[in-house]
């Protein structure tokens, strides 16, 4: 084959071009991908998708300050986020795909308890670091040394809330429990109960629905005309916990409404209407206000432009994750991810609520729980008001140690 | 009596979704002898369809909501017809009467429809801006003015396709189709333009009972799922391919997660209603309604 004269100078050119390229990547940063495995679909996909946009955005941030130096290297971040479909089905397939094809050896956040596990499965054999919202208590524990929790869970919710319901609420001596029939709803209603029944609140109704239920006529009659003081949604999604108190409204039911879980009042808003006026939640804050920080703030006016609702405590989760992970990537100097579980317990880092680190040893067994606010708000109007916010006392030891 | 009063009302509420959509199903599979995966999809891309032409004809185009409700069910309506007629040609004509072939090509369908809504419409539950929210009471059940408006809808349309299926020349042909084929084709009818029909009306009546739930609940491209499971649950329950089998078992069904949410745990309700069907597959494989498939 005959080359002519064209391609005789472009075949030196593109090899030359190629080596310039080749050379050139050689020295520029390598790349550490996370993963994300979070419901893209279905009533909890408002969680999902502002945990994809809080963990893009932190991710920019890292990249655009340098990337994450570690052993000498320097290494820019890539975000891959599937879709768990909030169930433990979908949760296998996803972290199959993560964890063995792509490769991930950093889990930026998992939402679920059922796909966490069917996630940590895989992660804790395989040596991955997982970060998870995931409010079951069965996740945590020295059995799971890779496993971290990125956002407060029952422990660190419950006593608060339903101390603070009953305080303000001294008459309510019934309460109605309203689960998802999953891993997260079975093992947040053991511990609804037993903190309900220490108040003196007796619990008179405890139901599990499945959470591609749409229709709740049936179980709000029955919980009607049970006439419960207070009905605990703990940990339903908000499109969903709108449409029971909906029902509840108009089977003519008036009490006090909470959802543990609770994180935001756009969603609630959207399928309950003013049935949800006055819902007490348990993970929700207005990030926009004078008590958040100036990143959160910052944050918060981005998502409600770009995700048509403000940033909420599950959305900015993410973007914790990921700075836990690179605080914790360049204080173990390595990117192996047993290492870097090793040094997180000990660090203090800077999170989006500010210096944070994780503990909760005497709760959990071992030290895998961030230590932020608890933060107790209510829905008034179409608003998020915050009530009480307590800071916890193993972190500001930590902050001092650290001093 | 309130009790039983609501507890009616919740049943019929449910009922006649779960009817009109079972409906649907079981014609196609009378007529085609098809199992249609993807009619799920169908019904949700109705509802996605009403609440996206809800919101727009009440918000940017600034018309009244119940002009956005009219307009939003009937182009929800016309487009799953469309879509029907489009993919009825190249995919499901050529499998007529073929079980594994057709399940092969409805399943590939529901894949394929499910991520184009997903990436149209996205996962965050879509909602139909609010209208007769108000509760009245019937006998002292409580119900919303929307509520019983679809239930009433919901019902006349259902009466409407048993009068279709059962008084009309192409119901007959439908029927005749449904029973023996080969001897309805002897008789003259035009065997494929008939299964057109019915596969017509089949999406048709998926699509009119995703517009009719769209206003009630929070809709996600995945909302077809559970209605599908349900209607496969009616339709063994009620007689595969029977018009009165499928209304029947629907309200059947609907009664049993009426008591079952109310005296049981929803949860064990979905567990009773497997039950049911074992029990039937098991006993009267045949259904209320139907007849032995040979």
């Amino acid at each position: 084959m005959k080359m002519n004269n064209i391609q005789k100078l472009a075949m030196p050119a593109a090899i030359a071009a190629a080596f310039a390229i080749g050379g050139s990547s050689a020295f520029s940063a390598e790349t550490l991908t996370l993963g994300m495995s979070v419901p893209l679909s279905g009533p909890a996909a408002s969680w999902g998708k502002g945990m994809d946009w809080a963990g893009q955005r932190a991710v920019k941030k890292i990249n655009a300050e340098g990337g994450v130096k570690a052993g000498g290297k320097t290494y820019m971040l890539k975000l891959i986020v599937l879709d768990n479909k909030y169930n433990a089905a979908e949760g296998t397939k996803v972290a199959h795909t993560l964890i063995n094809r792509e490769g991930v050896k950093f889990m930026a956040g998992v939402l679920g308890t059922a796909p966490t596990k069917a996630l940590q499965s895989i992660s804790e054999r395989k040596g991955v670091l997982l970060m998870t919202t995931a409010w079951g208590r069965s996740v945590k524990g020295p059995k799971f040394p890779l496993t971290f929790t990125q956002g407060n869970t029952p422990a660190e919710v419950l006593p608060q809330l339903y101390g603070y319901i009953k305080k303000t609420h001294p008459g309510v001596k019934t309460v109605a429990l309203f689960n998802p029939n999953d891993a997260s709803g079975r093992d947040i209603e053991k511990d609804a109960r037993a903190i309900w029944e220490n108040l003196g609140v007796k619990v008179i109704i405890s139901d599990f629905f499945e959470r591609r239920t749409t229709e709740f006529q049936s179980v709000a009659t029955k919980i009607a005309r049970a006439k419960p003081d207070i009905v605990d949604m703990s940990s339903g999604p908000p499109a969903t916990a709108g449409l029971v108190f909906k029902e509840l409204a108009v089977q003519g039911w008036k009490g006090v409404k909470t959802v543990a879980a609770g994180t935001a009042a756009a969603s609630f808003l959207k399928t309950g209407g003013k049935a949800v006026d006055g819902t007490y939640l348990g993970v929700a804050s207005n990030f926009g206000s004078a008590t958040a920080s100036a990143i959160q703030r910052s944050l918060s006016a981005d998502a409600a432009k770009q995700l048509g609702e403000p940033l909420n405590s599950i959305f900015v989760s993410a973007w914790d994750a990921i700075m836990a992970i690179k605080a914790g990537i360049e204080a173990a100097n390595s990117t192996d991810p047993r290492k870097v579980a090793k040094v997180l317990p000990t660090i203090v880092f800077e999170s989006s609520y500010g210096p944070t680190a994780f503990g909760g040893a005497h709760e959990y067994g071992s030290p895998q729980q961030i230590l932020i606010p608890s933060i107790i708000s209510q829905i008034k109007g179409s608003s998020v008001v915050e009530l009480a916010r307590s800071e916890p006392q193993e972190l500001k030891k930590k902050i001092e140690m650290a001093k | 009596m309130e009790l039983v009063a609501q507890l009616f009302i919740n049943t019929l509420q449910i009922g006649v979704v779960y009817v009109l959509f079972s409906l649907g199903f079981t014609i196609i599979f009378g007529v085609m002898k098809i199992v249609n995966f993807a009619h799920g999809e169908f019904f949700a891309l109705a509802a996605l369809l009403m609440a996206f032409l809800v919101n727009m004809a009440a918000g940017e185009l600034g018309l009244p909501l119940w002009v956005g409700y009219a307009g939003g069910f009937f182009g929800a309506v016309v487009a799953v017809f469309l879509l029907g007629l489009v993919v009825y040609r190249p995919a499901f004509q050529r499998y007529l009467r073929d079980l594994v072939g057709s399940f092969i090509v409805s399943v590939g369908l529901l894949l394929l429809l499910q991520g184009i809504l997903l990436e149209v419409f996205g996962g965050v539950p879509q909602v139909v801006p609010r209208w007769g929210d108000d509760t009245i009471s019937i006998l002292g059940g409580r119900i919303t003015e929307i509520r019983l408006a679809v239930s009433l809808i919901a019902l006349a349309i259902m009466v409407f396709s048993y009068l279709l299926i059962q008084r009309t020349r192409l119901g007959m042909a439908l029927r005749a189709m449904a029973e023996d084929h080969e001897a309805a084709m002897l008789q003259g009818i035009r065997y494929r333009r008939i299964a057109l029909y019915g596969f017509l009306i089949g999406s048709v009546l998926a699509a009119t009972a995703g517009a009719l739930i769209a206003p009630l609940t929070a809709i996600t491209p995945s909302v077809g799922g559970d209605y599908l499971v349900k209607a496969f649950i009616i339709v063994i329950v009620g007689g595969l391919g029977s018009i009165t089998g499928a209304i029947s078992a629907g309200f059947l069904i609907a009664l049993i997660e009426s008591l079952g949410g109310f005296f049981l745990d929803p949860s064990l309700t979905t567990v009773a209603l497997f039950m049911l069907v074992i029990i039937f597959l098991v006993l009267r494989p045949q259904g209320i309604m139907g007849h032995v498939e040979k």
